[in-house]
Order: structure tokens, then C-alpha cells, then sequence
């Protein structure tokens, strides 16, 4: 297997944004493509999880490679709902560790605020279980489900999950390209309005248009991906062991570490997927960052803020920074690409070790990657 | 497959109240996972969710396809037990077994939601 190196990374402005999807993706890619100095991919994977009924326009890949002037350049793409943008990442990585190309860019994107809100959350309800879509679970519903159990489990409370958001907002309000630039206060997030109870809104990622694009080379640079690992449950939470941890998370992260043949105790910084405030914390300790039943306690130390031994969501996170959800996945690691080359303007922290979380589904498909400063 | 007859009660695995449900569903919907006698799980609607507690024990009810939780108060507990078949001595064995659970659960982590 050949090693794979990071050259290029490109990111647009999160948040409520007027392009189309192919011009906000194009523009992510011709920086990815910039910052990697290459005018031309050998191939071109792209993410998104819905354009058909986001923004009604299909054969997507082909559309993408035509928008940033590379027609004749193979383009596939791929979908594992919101974890797409780093399914996409897999794709390219494996790729290029067999041999069948040396440069491949990724890009993935996404554009739902120029649709009423509950169209999106039924759009992105159909990554549910259709049993449980059919008793009206949503994506909030389920989540609260699982956060109910995991406080009664772990005995977290609720102010400590609030504090994940005042935390990843802080982290935010220093990145020039997240949907949210201000700070909020724990009183802010416990009073805002009830969406699944124990959930409320500030507890929730908001819906953000955007895109991330990386270029992925066999030729060395500074940041090499250490490792990538997959991980899968059952689309029905239902027929799950538990609900206080993600089994997706635990089997892509054990694979992740396999092959980069080091532990979660080399992490410096971690890029988490806090779709909801609750999953920072379950991720911790899904991916041995955290003693179980101790990622609260960690937040509370401050040791997960900017200037503590392990760093989280430095961007601000799926809540701050933003989730147009197949950009998300490419956007973790845009960021800690960033970090690993000292390019992070007013949030730099020294580290060798980055891990970035991306969760698909009610966690039907997960994936974990390292990147290492080389 | 095999159909199966289900028991008519379980336990509250977890639960919540959406207050913005897709459309088709009352405001507020109340869901809730069940672990019936034998670990199956179920996904319920109910009527309230304000006396649930994790652990706590539930009557289930199919109607049209979708099952329904209802909240057992300690009276609705002992009816549940003494409908059962059996002999006079295992229901009130029954009941006496379904008081003492629900004291030491009453005792252990179940929690209120801090949010109300």
C-alpha cells in the first residue's frame, strides 16, 4: 500500500449563501487545486448526499468535473448520507494507496437554506430507519433518544452538554469561514427553545450551505493520512446493544489506529462530528479519547478548549462552523491539514497527531481518520 | 417469519417529546423505545411522557399496526399481574415483585430530565 499525502486543501464560507452548489463546490475545488499547485486531478471523487431533491440536478460527478474545468477527468461519487464527504476521502485514499492513481481530488458540498426547514429534515429523514421514520422519528428525535440514555448511563447532565456548544461556539467565533461567529452563554443554550426533549435548539448543528475540498497525492508533502477506518450499525436504533455509544465509531477508529499503528493517546487535536451537542462527548469516549463516563468531566476541565492538552472542534465544530452535510466530512480535515502545517491563523496548536470523526445516519456509517504531520 | 405473541407490557429503554414533528404528526409526539420481556424492542407513541422514567414499566398496545405505550401507575401494576394466568399465590407474587422493583428503581439512577 502506498502512503498518501495531503497537498491541497480549499474550503468556501459556511452558512446561508446564494451560488449554486456546483459554483460553491467549484470554488472549493480550484482552491484545494491552487494550494496543491496542480492544474489537473488524475480523478475526481465528489460528495453529496441529496443535489437530486436539494437543488434538483443529477449525474452530479460529471456536473462537478465540468464546473471546475476538468470534463475529461474521471469523476465518481459517493454517498453514506451525512458522512459523505469522508467516505469521499476513503475513496481517494484507497485510490491512491493501490497504485491506480497519484492524484485525486476530493470535494463535497451541500445546499438546503434555500428550502423551508421542514422539507430539509424530512430530506434528511430518510436516512432513518423507515419503521421508525414511520412513527415520526427525525434525526432530533432519534438523537434525543440516544441522549436520554447516555446521561442515565454515564450520569452527564445537561449543562455539561451545554457546555459542549458554548465551548464549539467560543472555538467558532476565531474561524473566518464558519456559518456562526458568536460566542453564547450556558444560560443562552439551557433557556433556547425545546426541539426533542432533553434537546434543544442550541444543542443542534444548524443547516448550512458550503464546501470542502481536498487534493490527495502519492507524492510526499508535509501531512500525510495515517490511517482511515469504516465502521457500520444497524440502520434501526431499535435493534442496537446500546444507545450511550456508537458502535460505527468504535469499529472505524479501532481500523483507523490498525493502520496507522499508533493510539488514541498520539491525538493532539480532534475534529468531532457534534451534530448534536451530546455525540462530542460520546465520540470521546467511542474513540478512546476519554475514560468512559469521563468526557464530561474533561469538558469541564477545559482540557477540550483551545490551550488544553486535547483540543476539539477547533473549527466550532458541526455547530459553529456549520453542516452542509456532505462538506463536513472534507472540512475536518481542511481544518486540521491547517493545524498540522501551521497555517491556523489565531487558533494554532502545536501537534503531530490530528483525528477527524464523521458520522453518517443515526450513526449507520462512520468513519475515522488520522492525519500525522511527517 | 415467524409470528410471535408479544407480552402486553415492558420497559421504558429511553424516550422523548419532539416538538416539531414531520408533517402527518400531532405536536408535541411522544416516542418511546421498549425492551419487551425477552429483550425485543419496540418504537411506541404514547399519550405523555411526564411520568416515564427509564426503567420504568409500560403497558404496550397494537392498534392498526403501530404499538402505543401507556404510563402503569402502582394500581394499573397490580390490575397488569392480576389479569395474568396462574394460580392466586404467583399473582399476588407477581404484584408483590412489581412494588419492590419499582421502590429500588425509584432509588437508583432513573432521573428526571433536568429540562422541565
Amino acid at each position: 500500500m502506498s502512503d498518501v499525502f495531503i497537498a491541497g486543501a480549499g474550503i468556501t464560507r459556511f452558512g446561508k449563501r446564494d451560488e449554486s452548489l456546483q459554483d460553491l463546490m467549484a470554488e472549493a475545488a480550484r482552491k484545494a487545486l491552487a494550494d496543491a499547485e496542480i492544474e489537473r486531478p488524475e480523478a475526481i471523487v465528489v460528495a453529496t448526499m441529496n443535489p437530486e431533491e436539494f437543488v434538483g440536478e443529477g449525474n452530479f460527478a460529471s456536473q462537478i468535473a465540468t464546473y471546475i474545468g476538468c470534463a475529461r477527468v474521471p469523476a465518481l461519487r459517493v454517498e453514506t448520507a451525512t458522512s459523505s464527504g469522508a467516505a469521499a476521502i476513503y475513496s481517494g485514499f484507497t485510490a491512491l494507496a493501490s497504485g491506480i492513481y497519484r492524484s485525486v481530488l476530493v470535494v463535497g458540498g451541500e445546499k438546503m437554506t434555500h428550502l423551508p426547514t421542514p422539507r430539509v429534515s424530512e430530506l434528511i429523514s430518510r436516512s432513518i430507519d423507515p419503521v421508525e421514520r414511520a412513527y415520526g422519528a427525525t434525526m432530533p428525535a432519534l438523537a434525543a433518544l440516544v441522549t436520554r440514555s447516555f446521561m442515565a448511563e454515564r450520569g452527564v447532565t445537561l449543562g455539561e452538554i451545554s457546555l459542549v456548544a458554548v465551548k464549539n461556539h467560543a472555538h467558532g467565533a476565531r474561524i473566518p469561514y464558519a456559518h456562526f461567529q458568536e460566542s453564547v452563554s450556558l444560560e443562552q443554550v439551557m433557556a433556547s427553545r425545546i426541539i426533542a426533549d432533553p434537546l434543544r435548539i442550541f444543542h443542534c448543528c444548524p443547516i448550512s450551505d458550503g464546501s470542502a475540498a481536498l487534493v490527495l497525492t502519492s507524492e510526499r508533502t508535509p501531512v500525510r493520512i495515517a490511517g482511515i477506518g469504516h465502521g457500520a450499525d444497524y440502520l434501526a436504533i431499535r435493534y442496537r446493544e446500546t444507545l450511550s455509544s456508537f458502535r460505527a465509531t468504535q469499529v472505524a477508529a479501532q481500523a483507523a489506529f490498525r493502520m496507522a499503528g499508533f493510539g488514541p493517546q498520539r491525538v493532539e487535536l480532534a475534529e468531532l462530528h457534534d451534530a448534536f451537542a451530546p455525540f462530542e462527548l460520546i465520540s470521546l469516549e467511542d474513540l478512546g479519547l476519554v475514560t468512559p463516563g469521563m468526557a464530561g468531566r474533561a469538558l469541564q476541565s477545559g482540557e477540550l478548549t483551545l490551550g488544553g492538552r486535547l483540543p476539539v472542534n477547533l473549527s466550532g465544530g458541526l455547530k459553529a462552523r456549520g453542516h452542509p452535510l456532505s462538506a463536513t466530512g472534507i472540512a475536518q480535515v481542511v481544518e486540521l491539514t491547517w493545524q498540522l502545517r501551521g497555517m491556523a491563523e489565531g487558533r494554532q496548536v502545536d501537534a503531530r497527531v490530528g483525528l477527524a470523526q464523521s458520522i453518517g445516519g443515526l450513526a449507520t456509517n462512520n468513519w475515522v481518520t488520522l492525519v500525522e504531520r511527517v | 417469519m415467524v409470528s410471535q405473541i408479544l407480552a402486553g407490557y415492558g420497559e421504558i429503554w429511553t424516550f422523548t417529546t419532539l416538538h416539531s414533528p414531520p408533517q402527518g404528526f400531532a405536536s408535541p409526539l411522544h416516542i418511546a423505545l421498549v425492551t419487551l420481556p425477552g429483550g425485543v424492542n419496540l418504537i411506541c407513541h404514547g399519550a405523555e411522557t411526564r411520568q416515564l422514567k427509564i426503567g420504568g414499566r409500560v403497558a404496550i398496545e397494537e392498534v392498526d399496526g403501530i404499538y402505543y405505550f401507556s404510563y402503569l401507575g402502582p394500581a394499573d401494576r397490580a390490575r397488569l399481574f392480576w389479569r395474568r394466568a396462574g394460580a392466586r399465590g404467583s399473582k399476588v407474587t407477581s404484584i408483590m415483585k412489581s412494588v419492590v422493583k419499582r421502590l429500588l428503581s425509584e432509588r437508583g439512577i432513573d432521573e428526571e430530565p433536568p429540562t422541565r
